[in-house]
């Protein structure tokens, strides 16, 4: 047996972080593209909601065109974060796909940078859907200002359920656990945020949920969606927001193991 | 400081008194080891030995909680990406990304180890490896054998220095086997060092210049499996549990007890 043994021993660079992003990015956009039923359910609630509410008796009953499309926005968002990016998480952790990924010359931080960038491109998408079909069905009106800040919104909404649906993969290990803990998340702060903010649960619950996540950002998307004016309690619901983001992606980065076992 | 890439008489791994816990359980203690570049080495063990932990180590993938892996000179505390972009892995669980194709996946891969790979670059890999047919497959549609060189093809990518092979040949065909043979021997012809670890006998003594035996995380004995028969030919471990003439088997579970482990 032979071998060559003054092969080259050059030093090799790892992989630049741009480059690995963009090269994770391309295959978790595949990934998602194959996970239509995720990305259907995600995508249907919100525009389901638009649908149902069409009528202008039906607008008025559940709080005018604004918050309506705030909802729809809160909903897919909420469904994007807590149920289809903690399984994928999850299933990806079980399945060892993070520990493939982590023995590339690539920064381990880039494996989840890549996958909260889709979400919130995902989400950023999302909101385009519901704001085209929302003129369309509830007629609701967007000056051109109204647009961007929409989006600059939608990207802390999705920041704030993203960090949540990080701590969650961060401080359970399971995926059947991750998946029933989501699907309960899921309902129970949307309806926290919805029931909750309206009052009809009473005034103690009301105080309390609007400081939940769903409850803040949902009172700082109507303020930017110019539905009710910007007073102390909205700059506080914005703090409140990024208190979330901080809090729980600390949770979600500390605790989080790239392994099931 | 940028660290430099050099190899002191050629070992390319070099371990020293490593130790990894998993609470009160060592499962490496104080394993040191050399591999040496050109070298294709062979971790025997039975289940639970601490193979896959040792080669966890080496990867990165488990924190010693003392000891050193030095890959190359470079040191695994300090510089695990530079260490990465030398390593090539197939890990025992090898699990890819169940939504995308083969050709996906080697595009990725090519990708993380910043080699920029067209399709006509993606194809002639897959038919080098003999999966050019495969090609818009899922992994999990492959067969044990396709998976195994797809991993090793995947492993191979960065044409690494150093190539970790965990259980390689486990579930496959005879055919399968001698061809994953051949590439390993091709990977060492090409200048290319292979740490393996296997259950096989048979292979350690087909492939492996060297074998160590690794039984409750640590190392029992070092050397070419011809001259490690030879040492333990009269152990009376060996030779009570031998049929005939001592074999590398006999040897194995002469040294590490005949108790089955789960």
């Amino acid at each position: 047996m032979t071998s060559n043994l003054e092969r080259d021993v050059q030093p090799r660079t790892p992989t630049p972080p741009f480059r690995a992003i963009k090269s994770l990015f391309i295959a978790d956009f595949l990934v998602l593209t194959k996970s239509t039923r995720a990305l259907l359910a995600a995508v249907m609630s919100p525009i389901y909601v638009l649908v149902i509410s069409r009528s202008s008796k039906a607008q008025t009953r559940l709080g005018g065109s604004p918050f309506l499309l705030t909802l729809s926005v809160t909903l897919g968002l909420l469904s994007l974060s807590l149920v289809s990016y903690t399984m994928v998480v999850a299933r990806d952790r079980e399945r060892g796909v993070f520990q493939r990924l982590r023995i590339t010359p690539t920064p381990t931080w880039t494996i989840m940078a890549s996958r909260i960038l889709m979400q919130v491109v995902v989400g950023e998408v999302l909101t385009l859907i519901v704001l085209i079909v929302s003129s369309q069905l509830l007629h609701v009106t967007l000056s051109f200002i109204d647009y961007p800040k929409t989006m600059l919104i939608t990207l802390l909404e999705a920041l704030v359920f993203l960090s949540l649906a990080q701590s969650l993969v961060g401080l359970v290990k399971s995926a059947t656990t991750i998946s029933a803990l989501g699907s309960f998340l899921y309902a129970a702060l949307l309806l926290t945020g919805l029931l909750g903010v309206s009052g009809v649960l009473g005034t103690t619950f009301q105080s309390f949920a609007k400081w939940t996540p769903v409850g803040a950002i949902m009172a700082v998307f109507q303020a930017a969606l110019s539905q009710s004016p910007w007073n102390g309690h909205t700059t506080l619901a914005l703090l409140a927001c990024f208190g979330y983001v901080i809090v729980f992606g600390f949770i979600g980065v500390r605790y989080f193991r790239w392994e099931a076992r | 400081m940028e660290a430099e890439v050099t190899l002191n008489n050629r070992v390319i791994l070099s371990i020293v008194d490593l130790v990894v816990d998993f609470g009160q359980t060592k499962a490496v203690d104080g394993v040191s080891l050399e591999v040496n570049q050109g070298e294709i080495f062979g971790l025997l063990g039975p289940n639970g030995a601490g193979k896959t932990t040792l080669l966890s180590a080496i990867e990165g993938l488990v924190k010693p909680a003392s000891g050193r892996v030095v890959v190359a000179g470079l040191d695994g505390a300090k510089d695990r990406t530079k260490i990465n972009a030398i390593l090539g892995v197939a890990l025992q669980s090898t699990s890819f990304q169940a939504e995308l194709s083969i050709s996906q996946l080697v595009r990725l891969y090519g990708g993380l180890y910043n080699i920029e790979m067209n399709s006509g670059a993606i194809r002639s890999s897959l038919e080098s490896a003999g999966l050019s047919e495969e090609s818009n497959k899922r992994f999990k549609q492959l067969s044990g054998g396709q998976q195994q060189r797809l991993s090793l093809l995947i492993a191979n990518i960065a044409d690494p220095l150093l190539l970790l092979l965990d259980e390689p040949t486990a579930g496959l065909d005879p055919q399968s086997r001698r061809k994953l043979w051949g590439v390993i021997e091709q990977n060492r012809r090409d200048g290319g060092s292979i740490l393996l670890t296997t259950h096989s006998m048979e292979e350690a003594q087909s492939v492996c210049d060297r074998v160590a035996i690794i039984d409750h995380g640590k190392i029992i004995t070092v050397d070419s499996p011809k001259n490690l028969i030879e040492k333990h030919s009269s152990d009376p471990r060996v030779l009570k549990v031998a049929r005939g003439q001592v074999t590398l088997e006999d040897v194995f579970i002469g040294l590490t007890g005949g108790e089955i482990r789960d």
